[in-house]
């Protein structure tokens, strides 16, 4: 049996502000046109399934574009016979009564199988058993869902959320759901993982295929694309949807530079042909501020035009050396707070006799805040 | 006018009544039967010694409810201070010399208000307004001692820490109001726990472990506790015991790995993974007696190969590197041979996934980290743990991120690698481990074969009986707050019965330990809905 697994398409996602002639944001076009490539790609794949490891559009309520971009997918996909098991993600579950999972419009089609309703729910198909958890509301809930797995003999496992081992990088956002590294248990078939999107292997069984397209500058390393998955075979293929787009050039020093020689520095790297259509951040270091200022900008703009988007990110040789504090953890506000006033306290800021009142009434309101503001925190940023 | 002598006054009390009696030497008859003092009031007072030991004595036949034993704590209300000194032993005593206890006299073989039980106490210090603290001076003389009540021990609870285990326990009776509890504070610094089998001692590392469980729950925890059980009697328990994954209520306190199949299939166990690259020289060189060619050979390996050297070195071309180093061809032979072997014999090994990362990451925040080993072999136990304990170390070394929690790894049967003599396989960790924030937990049958130097470092000892006179003496000299006196005591505990020594609390704490399964009750049955800080903000979606 194969499989393609794919995740993370953001449907509806946009940035940048560049528009196209019709008023149309360009990166919210390019999205579209990957997720219409990759399913022309599948189709030519021949997967007897197609799993959708969540986060399908980038918003809880999507606008009727990337609805519409999706069914259109589905439909292609159904005519080629191939059947489609989808998950829900953090970007489009809702979280609150506000609002119902956009997944309900596209159940009951044929052949297609959703598991959106924040809980367990399984699919036989094809021989084997397709055992999904959907973003779930609360971290613990993985685990219990979890249990209630019954194993085939021939199971697929399919989540939504970020392994423990890789809660290192960068991606972290706050309010994310971890999913333990003890539920990637080594006698599935498969796991297909979303939410991280650069294409990963976690452990023999367990890959994330990672997103289509770039979302921000720290995915600029990332791998991209989709996996193709011969379950008999126990091969996975690594399938790339698009050619890189996104550079985030190393840092450059520019100590003692002068404008003309940031000019001509800039002119080397933004080669028309190597930027056109793609995402570039160049790092400029200790820069001159009088040298940036000389700088022609107007020359700067025509030399980047070709890129989908250009940014230079500077770090002036006046700025003092950042000193990099420990960022602070979102949901643990009160913890924070509970420090610094002990801080305070200990340089006699705050007297004695009101520092416990101060401190109770404090992180308690913060513990709150922290717990009320915690269905907004669990969307990540756009 | 009659001349006449006092010897002395005595008060006597009577019917509430006050009695001023004289007793005349002159030869004026006395009536002997007419008493001045009451038996009563001959016991329970203050007879003697010093500073640092007080007697009383008690009637010699007491009730069984009455009864006084080794351990128990008395206090002494002297103005406006109050002595506590525990029992250390009792004798038989009389106001008679010689064989008088095997002579007939009369109808009895004794006049029974001659004889009682003498007392031995050793004082622990006094109680006034500013709070505990040793005592310099003994309380006058006569003064009456009672049994200590929570009353009198209240300031107890002050010094107690956050990690429950038990009950102050008085004599064999037990205070439930007063919990027993160690600090975490006190963490980084070694800790000991010293039983013979079958004292309780796997009880007492599950309610240990438990307590921290639920502060790590709480984010509240101070340290992250390493587990390593090669008994497979602590993640679900043994022949009907509870294990620590029933502990549901605060289960996110605790994270397990196992190299057990069907136990890794529990959603919350995770199958242990220990990468290639992660295994250094030195792992190896711990586990074998080396000779001196094949140790010079093993510390040259790291210079030689990079991260690779497991594979490279089973290489022709890997061996040929380390005969031109100018090792011998021999003895890299045992060296590979041996590496094959561990590598074969340990499936954790993996040449991609590794547990260790998330073992280190889950120890930084406080949690309880079980690796459940059951059926290991010793020799594979030991390996384990050497690398994690190697990892944890050198992780440790690092510069800690804010509000990085220490760690506190266990080693059961500790005197296999803390002992005199061989402890170079644990040494940078029981020599250095503090200063880094890692302190090692030592379970041992043998404290006597537990290097000198490094038992005295120990700062918190679990004494749960020892039998053997030479392990006790061991303590005794190592432990940092007195435990001599106690040797009596030590002797006679009973299972689930500790002593605890612990810098904070001031004096070695006589304790009951909670049977596991009841405290596990107690803790699932606390309420916890208030606490949960990540959830869905009350959202629960109408679902059709």
């Amino acid at each position: 049996m194969k499989i393609v697994h794919m995740s993370d398409s953001h449907l509806g996602f946009s940035n940048f502000n560049r528009v196209d002639k019709y008023g149309r944001n360009l990166v919210e076009e390019m999205i579209y046109q990957g997720f219409e490539q990759a399913v022309e790609r599948i189709i030519h794949l021949k997967p007897d399934v197609l799993i959708h490891a969540g986060d399908v559009f980038h918003h809880v309520r999507p606008r009727i574009r990337p609805l519409y971009v999706f069914k259109r997918g589905l439909e292609k996909l159904q005519d080629a016979g191939i059947s489609v098991v989808i998950i829900s993600g953090n970007h489009d579950s809702p979280k609150s009564y506000s609002a119902i999972s956009p997944f309900y419009i596209f159940e009951g089609m044929k052949d297609v199988s959703i598991a959106h309703k924040y809980q367990y729910d399984s699919f036989h198909l094809e021989g084997h058993t397709f055992h999904c958890i959907p973003f779930c509301l609360d971290p613990d809930d993985y685990i219990k869902e979890f249990s209630n797995i019954g194993r085939s003999g021939n199971d697929v496992l399919v989540m939504h959320g970020l392994v423990e081992s890789l809660k290192n990088k960068k991606m972290r956002t706050v309010g994310e759901h971890e999913l333990r590294d003890s539920l990637l248990k080594s006698d599935f078939d498969y796991i297909a993982l979303g939410h991280y999107h650069g294409q990963t292997q976690i452990s023999k069984n367990a890959w994330y295929s990672g997103s289509i397209e770039y979302f921000n500058f720290g995915e600029a390393s990332d791998r991209k694309g989709i996996l193709l998955a011969d379950l008999e075979k126990g091969v996975v293929e690594q399938i790339e949807i698009k050619p890189k787009y996104m550079i985030d050039h190393p840092a450059i020093d520019c100590s003692g530079m002068s404008s003309a020689e940031l000019s001509e520095t800039l002119q080397n790297v933004c080669d028309p042909d190597r930027i056109k259509d793609h995402i570039l951040r160049i790092n400029l270091e200790n820069v001159s501020r009088s040298a940036y200022r000389n700088l022609n900008h107007a020359k700067l703009s025509k030399l980047t035009s070709a890129a989908l988007y250009f940014k230079i990110r500077i770090e002036y040789d006046d700025e003092k050396e950042r000193i990099d504090d420990v960022p602070v953890n979102a949901l643990r506000l009160h913890e924070e707070y509970t420090r610094f006033l002990e801080d305070q306290a200990s340089r006699n800021m705050v007297s004695k006799s009101i520092k416990n009142d101060v401190k109770a009434y404090g992180s308690n309101l913060l513990k709150r805040a922290v717990e009320a503001h915690n269905i907004e925190a669990m969307d990540a940023s756009e | 006018m009659r001349e006449r002598s006092l010897e002395h006054y005595r008060l006597a009390r009577k019917n509430d009544v006050v009695l001023l009696q004289e007793r005349n030497l002159a030869g004026i008859e006395i009536d002997t039967s007419k008493r001045i003092i009451e038996k009563g009031e001959t016991t329970y007072r203050i007879i003697s010694k010093s500073v640092r030991e007080y007697q009383f004595i008690i009637p010699y036949k007491q009730p069984d409810e009455e009864r006084i034993e080794v351990g128990q704590i008395f206090y002494i209300r002297d103005g406006r201070l109050i002595f506590l000194a525990r029992v250390l032993d009792i004798q038989y005593d009389s106001n008679y010399d010689g064989k008088w206890d095997t002579t007939l006299r009369g109808t009895q073989f004794f006049d029974q208000d001659q004889i009682f039980n003498r007392v031995i106490a050793e004082p622990l210090g006094c109680v006034d307004t500013g709070g505990f603290r040793k005592s310099r001076t003994i309380p006058t003389k006569f003064s009456a001692v009672k049994k200590a009540e929570k009353e009198e021990l209240r300031f107890l609870l002050e010094a107690m820490g956050d990690i429950e285990i038990g009950v102050l326990r008085n004599g064999s009776k037990w205070v439930e109001e007063m919990p027993v509890a160690l600090h975490s504070d006190a963490m980084d610094h070694h800790m000991g726990i010293f039983a013979t089998t079958g004292m309780g001692k796997s009880n007492f590392m599950k309610v240990f472990a438990a307590s921290c469980m639920k502060l790590a729950a709480k984010g509240k925890s101070k340290f992250g506790l390493l587990v390593v059980d090669p008994h497979g009697e602590y993640l679900l328990g043994k022949n009907g015991s509870k294990g620590l994954m029933h502990l549901k209520n605060y289960e996110s306190g605790l994270v397990c790995y196992t190299t057990d199949k069907k136990n890794a299939t529990h959603p919350g166990v995770e199958e242990l993974t220990v990468a290639l690259d992660e295994i250094e020289p030195m792992d190896i060189s711990v586990l074998y007696d080396w000779s001196s060619a094949q140790r010079d050979a093993l510390e040259s390996i790291s210079r030689v190969f990079d991260s690779n050297w497991l594979d490279d070195l089973q290489t022709k071309e890997g061996l040929a590197a380390m005969v031109s180093e100018g090792f011998n061809e021999k003895t890299m032979g045992v060296i590979s041979r041996r590496i094959k072997t561990i590598v074969e014999k340990n499936r954790y090994i993996d040449k991609t996934k590794s547990s260790i990362p998330n073992i280190l990451a889950h120890l930084q925040e406080g949690k309880v980290v079980l690796v459940d080993i059951p059926r290991m072999s010793d020799r594979s136990e030991l390996f384990l743990l050497s690398v994690i304990s190697r990892c944890i170390l050198e992780e440790y070394k690092q510069d800690a991120a804010r509000g990085r929690k220490n760690c506190l790894i266990t080693i059961e049967e500790a005197q296999r690698v803390l002992g005199e003599g061989n402890l170079t396989r644990f040494e940078s960790i029981a020599r250095e481990g503090r200063k880094f924030g890692v302190g090692l937990c030592a379970i041992t049958q043998q404290p006597k074969l537990i290097d000198k130097q490094l038992l005295s470092q120990f700062n918190t000892l679990v004494v749960m009986g020892l039998g053997d006179r030479n392990d006790r003496s061991q303590l005794e000299e190592s432990a940092k707050q007195d435990l001599s006196s106690l040797d009596i005591e030590i002797q006679t505990l009973e299972k689930g019965e500790a002593i605890i020594s612990t810098l904070k609390i001031p004096f070695p704490v006589p304790a009951k330990i909670h049977r596991y399964e009841d405290y596990l009750g107690r803790l699932e049955r606390e309420d916890r809905s208030d606490e949960k800080l990540i959830t869905s903000g009350g959202f629960r979606p109408v679902l059709d």
